[in-house]
Order: C-alpha cells, then structure tokens, then sequence
C-alpha cells in the first residue's frame, strides 16, 4: 500500500518535468516568459475548477455538470456587464449568487431525494448548457464595452508589478516558512515523528527557488497574472477547510466511510450540500476567469471543463471513491494537465488530436487511481 | 445402509478461535435431523463445511457422503454429492421469473438459445408437483419470502439434491407459512429426501425432527432420539457451562437516577414491519444493563433506533436523562450523552483508511473548534492521546492507519471514539466479538471503571456467561418482544436461554 503511494507522489514530478523537457525541445518558446505566464492563467483557471471538485470527489460525489455551469455563469456575467449595462462588480457578485442557488438546488437533490449525483449533474451538464445558450443568444457577448477595462476584463488582463509580485511571493514564503516551522515544533512538543531541520530547510529552499523563479520569469513578460493570485488564495482556502476544520474531516470522513460517519454523529446532508455550494462558488470564479480570458462568451467557453477538473485531482491523487487526496496534489495534478494543454497547442496539434490525448490522460489517470488503492476501503 | 452424511472428528480452527472441537454427527436417508445450538456454538460453520465453502483441506476430521470421503473444493463440488443449503438469505435473482430461478445457470437449451417454451413446461410442472400456486414467469421478487424458500427448495430437488440443509429457514415466515414449509419437509421426507434443519425455535424443532444434535462451544455434545428431546433437556446440554471469574463486575456501591427509560416502544423497521413490539426497560446511573437474545430478537435493532439511525417508532417513548427524546438522531443523541459503540468495527465504526487519531476525535470535534472554525489541533491531540492511553491501545501512535490494528485495538479505538463525546449512557454492541481474551479483560474493566464514574451501559452480548458476569440486571429479547427481565440473583443460563426461545409462547 504503502510504495504504490509514494510511487504515485514520484511519478508526478517526474510526469510534469518529462513534460516540460518534451515541448521545450520541441519547440524553445514553451519556457519563454510570455508562454509560460499564459501556461500559468491556463493553469490557475483549471486548477480553481479542480479545487472545487476536489472537495466533492473527497465525499465520494462527482460533479459533470462544472463545465456548462462555467460557460452559463461567465456569460450571464457577461451579458449583465455589457447588454444591460450593470457594474462589472455587481455583475460578478450576481453571476456568484446564481452559481450558489444553482448548486445548492443540485445538492439538496442529491442529498435529499437521494438521486445519484452523476445523474443530477449529467441533467444539470444539459440544463445549464441549453440556459447558457438562452442567456446569450447563441452569440458572443464581450464581457466590457468597446475597449474600456472594468473589473472583469482586468481578471485576466491585470498583472501584478514586479515589486508588488516580489513582494508577495516574499510574503507568502514568509508565511508559508514560519507555518513550517511552528508545525515542526508542536509536533516535537506532542512527541510525533518529525522530518530533520536540514529537510524542512531543503524543502523552503526549493519551495522559495521555484517561487521567486516563477516570479522573476513572470515580471520579464508583465508580472504575475492575478489568476495566480486568485488559485493562491482559492488552494489556501480550500487547504484551510480540508486540512484544519470539522468541515474538511467530515469531507474525509464521509468519503472513508458513509455509514461510520452517520454513526459518528457527522451531519451528512449538510457537508454534502455545502460541498456542492463552494463547487459552485469556485464554478463561479472559473467561469469569470474564462471567459474573460477569452475576451467575450461563446458558445463553447467552458466546454470539458468538467473532465479537465476531474482528470486533474485523479492525477493529483485524488481517490475517486473519496476519502483520499490532498490540495497539493490537485495543483501538481492541474499543472500536468495545464501544459499538456498548452504544450500542445503551442505546437498547433491538430484538435483531433488533443482530443484523443486528453481521453488518454484521463483514462490513465483513472487506472492508476484503481491500480493505486483508490478502493482503499477494501483494503 | 450407510449415513447420508457422517462427519467423524472435525475440527476446524480459525486465527485465535476454535470454531468446531472434534464434531460427530450423522444424517441417516430420509431423516430430519435438527441442530440446535447458541450463537456461536458452531451451527453455521458446520454448514459451510457441508456446503464446501470451507474446501477440503481447511479442517481436520473426515466428512463422509452416501459412504464415501468427501473432498469439496468449493460450493459446485458440494452441490454435485446432493447437499443444498438454503440460507436466510435467499440466493434467488429478483429481476428473474421464478423459472429462470429455478433452472439458474442451466437454462434448457435448443442450440445457441434458451429453449424458454421447454424452461416453462418443466418449471410448470415442478410447481404443481409442489402445489405451489405461482406462475412460473412472475417476478422472483414479488413472491413472499414463504414462496421464495419453496422456490428455492424447487430448485435444489431439481438438480437431484438427496440433503437440505435449511438454516433458520422459519426466522421470517408467519405462522401459517411455517406450517406449508414443515409439510413440504414431512413429504419430501416421505420420498427419502433428507434434511438438516437449524432453528432456535423449539416447538417447531420437535414438531419435525427426528433427531437432535446439540452443538456447544464448538462441540457436539449430545444426539438426542425425538423421544428424549425436550425443551429442558435440549437447553441444559446448550448451555451447561460453568461462569468462572472471569468476568469481574464490579458494581458500585449505589446506583443514581434513572438516566434511560424506554416505555412501551414500538419501532417498526425500514420494511414498514413491525420489527420490535413493547419494549420497557430502564437502565440508571452506574448500572450495567445486559440485553440478550438470539439471533435476530433484535438487539441490534432497538441500540440503533435508540441512537436514532434504524426504524421508525409507532409507539412508546424514551426518556434521555428526564427529557422526552422523540426524535431520535445520531448527532442530537451524542450532544445529550447517549453514544453508541457498534457491532461491526469495520462497516460501521471505523473509516479504516484514516489514522487512530483522525477516527477517536471525529465525533467530538465540536469540542475542539476555536473561532473562524479552525480545530484547535494541539488540544485535540492532547485529548487523543489521553484517551489512546488510557485505553491502552497498541498501535505504534495516533497516526497509525486503524486498517492496519488488530481486532482488540480496533475496538478500542471505537469505544474510545464514544467515550470521547463525554457520555453519560454508553450502548455497546457486542463489545468483545472477535477480540482475544487480554484484550477482552481491558473492556471488562472499562465497562467497570465507566459504571464507577456514574454512567449507564447498555450492553449487547451473544455470549451469555458474559452477559451474566458483566451485567446488573438483563433484559431478554425474543422476536422482538421482551421475552424476560432477570435481576442479578436471578441470573441462569437455563432460565435466560428459555426467555430468549420464548418467542413461540408470545405468538408472534
């Protein structure tokens, strides 16, 4: 149980640096800063998505429905922003409030009526496609009027400045060093095993390396992309619940064990519906970033979202039978994902041919999910 | 002529327990032999070495059919010597006609097809052979469970079974049913079919049997003519243990206030029937209350629906520490002190592929909550590896995987799990099943610490030397009724067993 596990922690870096190595030979322009910062808006709107279905897959639920809902919450926001003229803010705010109800609703279906949820979101995946459709006229709807920026074209099109990102980057390692370390010793003071000071130290490095890399490559193009900020903050948030609240052990808990969970005085109904309103907060967002990555909403904005967020946990090690994954995962699992996207349509490989590549991943991902114990239970 | 079936000295042995100890027995042709016996006396693993699902190899001892050794491999090799176990769980396919049923798996054919017109003639006269009044293209699963054990008695004659083994094949069949299937039985009697029959029903044992084989602890202790076979000799040689000390309760010089009282109760289960009927006790602070029962009385049942996860109650009220508790729910019955420690650790108890830790504090994280709903983790570890001490559980920490701990430990960690929401009444479900006897001590003695420190147990046990050793007063259930309430001094086993089996007397 124990090497199939730690193989899969392996084979992820090293997936994504063979990767990386692939398309850089193939073409110099994948590692230059203007790819790389787009690879990294790719990245932080599919990685969004993945955290929120990360926390219904850890119950042992799925969502099919994610990836209508981002084109029908992008292009509602859109349509309030542009044809009638309301605020970007409060469009986006209302777009929010429209992606909760609608997940709420889904989950209270599920959960109360006991429906199983790949039906419910495989009616909500049409539903919401037909609404969308509705919502913008089967046309394309600019999320600002003629060039002017608002709030929600600057989503994708705003860049942090070098110092500001420097700045940031430098405060997050801060937190993140000084979070390390308190861990350390409160596990010393409880008596738990803990990794030796010179690993802890290697591992800040590396992480403060790789941060201020990615930094200082962003600033050579505009800086970092406010999508990265709104992912960073999107994963510490839905680490926080998962790792430090009843909330995330209910989730664990729930996808374990269903039965031991009721019996343990776990309110299911609750966790399961409030699972689905943060998957339809994090809908939200993703649809924004989308569309106005886009620059307008068509018809296909959002399209296999779904799969691209699912396969990204899978990777990442994310049981799909619940009560196995960790936020980390579902990041390194969204990056692979991330530049085999790009990757490849930097390299102007034929959609056919994405198409297939992308079904290959995600039913490799799945395999290894199976093959590695994600029927853990049985155990 | 030769015995049917002849078991000579078998002994079959699994991790840490001893399940059958040097078993004899004989089926003679055209013989009903009943076995009779406590749960866990050995009744069901005997079967499943007559039906092959412990292969050959498994046991020592000799298992002889028509004469001949028998070696089964496997459930196939059983069913080609003639024997056929019909268990409560019935194997028919409710999606399928009750001829399919019948010819599962060797469909009459005419080439690469089902030969259907064939399936229904042969299945039409084997219900009628039967007298059973069915179509043979109804749906399997809108026959009674009456019609259904025939169905599958059809089945099992049809592929030339000479031996039935029917385990508690009355447990849900209404009167009326039992005396159809008892009649069926007596005919194919008649036409030399032979039949080992299990059930705890004593009335309806002597009403057939010709024989009696009574199993203890894993033994054959005595073969009884239906002559000799009455209720109170059947039960002496089932129980006939001797208590020892064991079982060192401890109860505390005096009790406190009534902390749960039922009245009354009736629950009907998730079938809509009535699965228990007037059920009245009351259980006080520092008091072990045993409750007992055979197979299926329903203990189970009533520590389910009292934590509030099983049934739907029709009548009758429970009051939780002087409050009414109407509505019963897992969450609300932790918050006012009623915890349950379940029977099955693995389905119900644990989420095994969780640390020791992760499953001791998951229903009292409350407790461990701070502002902006952060769980104060150095309290909660603190709390946890209380508990883990004081329990002595032995695993290498808190951050063990509880898949990985031995039966004992695994218990402990659920009864931890209860005792961390600070109870006040603690139901635990056959707390010592499956666990070794140090392990079983350390529960004992937490029964007694917990009863010191003034709460009520409520304590479900197959075992009634248990049962007798731990508790204060018991409870026994029969069929879902109380079957009688014994104080301590009172106590004995013949007295309880005949409680448990007096279900028949109450007419159900």
């Amino acid at each position: 149980m124990k090497n199939p596990a730690r193989l899969q922690t392996l084979a992820m870096p090293l997936a994504l640096i063979g990767i990386c190595i692939f398309f850089a030979l193939r073409e110099s322009a994948f590692i230059g800063p203007r790819n790389l910062t787009q690879l990294l808006v790719e990245f932080s709107i599919t990685g969004t998505l993945a955290l929120g279905m990360f926390m219904i897959l850890l119950t042992g639920q799925i969502d099919l429905s994610v990836g209508s809902g981002v084109g029908l919450i992008g292009g509602l926001a859109a349509v309030l922003a542009t044809q009638q003229a309301w605020p970007a803010p409060l469009a986006l705010v209302a777009g929010t409030l429209v992606a909760v109800i609608l997940w709420a609703l889904m989950g209270a279906l599920i959960v109360r009526h006991r429906i199983p949820a790949f039906i419910i979101t495989l009616g909500g995946l049409l539903v919401f496609k037909g609404l969308f459709w509705l919502v913008i006229q089967n046309s394309t709807v600019p999320v600002t009027r003629g060039d002017q920026d608002n709030l929600y074209s600057l989503l994708t099109t705003y860049y942090l400045p070098a110092p500001a990102g420097l700045v940031l980057a430098a405060g997050v390692l801060g937190v993140l060093g000084l979070a390390g370390w308190r861990s350390r010793s409160a596990r010393i003071t409880h008596g738990l095993p803990v990794a030796a000071p010179g690993t802890l130290a290697l591992r800040w490095i590396a992480a403060a390396g790789g941060t201020l890399g990615l930094v200082l490559v962003c600033n050579q193009f505009r800086g970092l992309p406010l999508p990265l900020v709104i992912l960073a903050a999107t994963a510490g948030g839905v680490f926080f619940l998962t790792r430090h609240t009843p909330f995330g052990r209910h989730l664990y808990a729930i996808g374990g064990n269903e039965e031991a969970a009721v019996l343990s005085g776990i309110p299911v109904p609750r966790v399961l519906i409030t699972a689905y309103v943060l998957m339809g907060v994090a809908v939200a967002l993703t649809g924004f970033m989308t569309t106005a990555y886009s620059g307008a909403s068509t018809t296909t904005v959002g399209d296999l979202m779904e799969l691209d967020a699912i396969a990204a946990c899978v990777i990442g090690g994310t049981a799909l039978r619940g009560g196995r994954g960790t936020v980390f995962g579902v990041l390194a699992g969204t990056l692979i994902m991330a530049a085999l996207l790009n990757g490849m349509t930097l390299l102007a490989v034929a959609p056919e041919a994405k198409f297939i590549a992308r079904g290959v991943v995600l039913a490799l991902a799945v395999w290894m999910d199976v093959r590695l114990g994600g029927g853990h239970a049985r155990a | 002529m030769p015995p049917l079936v002849e078991a000579r000295g078998l002994t079959k042995r699994f991790p840490g327990v001893t399940a059958l100890r040097d078993v004899s027995f004989d089926l003679r042709p055209g013989e009903i032999h009943a076995l009779c016996g406590e749960n866990g006396a050995g009744k069901s693993t005997l079967i499943k070495l007559l039906a092959g699902i412990h292969p050959h190899g498994s046991y020592e001892g000799e298992l002889r059919v028509a004469g001949a050794e028998a070696r089964f491999h496997g459930v196939r090799d059983a069913e080609t010597a003639g024997i056929a176990v019909i268990t409560q769980e019935l194997a028919l396919v409710d999606g399928l006609s009750v001829a399919e049923n019948i010819f599962l798996g060797r469909l009459p054919r005419r080439g690469a097809r089902v030969d259907w017109l064939e399936t229904h003639r042969r299945a039409t006269a084997l219900l009628a052979d039967f007298g059973l009044d069915v179509s043979p293209e109804a749906e399997a699963g809108t026959l009674g469970i009456g019609r259904k054990q025939l169905v599958e008695i059809i089945r099992a004659l049809d592929k030339h079974s000479r031996v039935l083994v029917l385990d508690e094949p009355t447990a849900a069949l209404t009167e009326r049913e039992v005396d159809v299937l008892l009649e069926h039985l007596r005919r194919l009697r008649a036409q030399g079919t032979a039949c080992i029959y299990i059930s705890h029903r004593l009335d309806e044992v002597f009403a057939i049997a010709d024989r009696v084989t009574v199993l203890r602890d894993g033994a054959s202790v005595a073969t009884l003519p239906r002559a000799e076979a009455t209720a109170a000799s059947v039960i002496r040689h089932m129980v006939g243990r001797e208590i020892t000390d064991q079982y060192p309760r401890r109860a505390p010089a005096s009790t406190g206030p009534v902390l749960l009282a039922v009245n009354g109760l009736h629950v009907a289960g998730p079938d809509g029937k009535t699965a228990l009927q007037d059920i009245s006790l009351e259980v006080r602070a520092g008091e072990v209350l045993g409750i007992g029962g055979l197979m299926g009385a329903g203990r189970t049942e009533l520590l389910l629906h009292l934590y509030g996860v099983w049934g739907t109650r029709t009548a009758g009220s429970v009051q939780l520490r002087d409050n009414a508790y109407p509505n019963p729910d897992p969450r609300e019955s932790i918050a006012r002190g009623l915890v349950l420690a379940t029977e099955d650790r693995r389905r119900h108890g644990l989420v095994l592929g969780e640390s020791v830790g992760f499953n001791l504090s998951l229903p009292s994280l409350r407790r461990f909550t701070r502002a902006a709903g952060r769980i104060d983790q150095a309290a909660e570890h603190a709390e946890n590896q209380r508990m883990f001490h004081a329990l002595r559980v032995k695993a290498p920490g808190l951050e063990a995987r509880t898949a990985g701990l031995s039966g004992g430990n695994q218990q402990k960690v659920v009864l931890g799990k209860a005792l961390m929401t600070a109870p006040k009444v603690v139901m635990l479900d056959e707390p010592t099943r499956g666990i070794d006897v140090g392990a079983k001590l350390e529960i004992y003695e937490l029964i007694n610490r917990l009863t010191c420190d003034g709460l009520a147990v409520l304590l479900v046990s197959s075992e009634l030397p248990e049962l007798m050793g731990l508790s204060d007063r018991i409870v026994m259930l029969a069929g879902g009724r109380v079957g009688g309430v014994f104080e301590r001094r009172e106590f004995s086993q013949e007295a309880l067993l005949a409680a448990a089996m007096s279900r028949a007397n109450a007419g159900m």
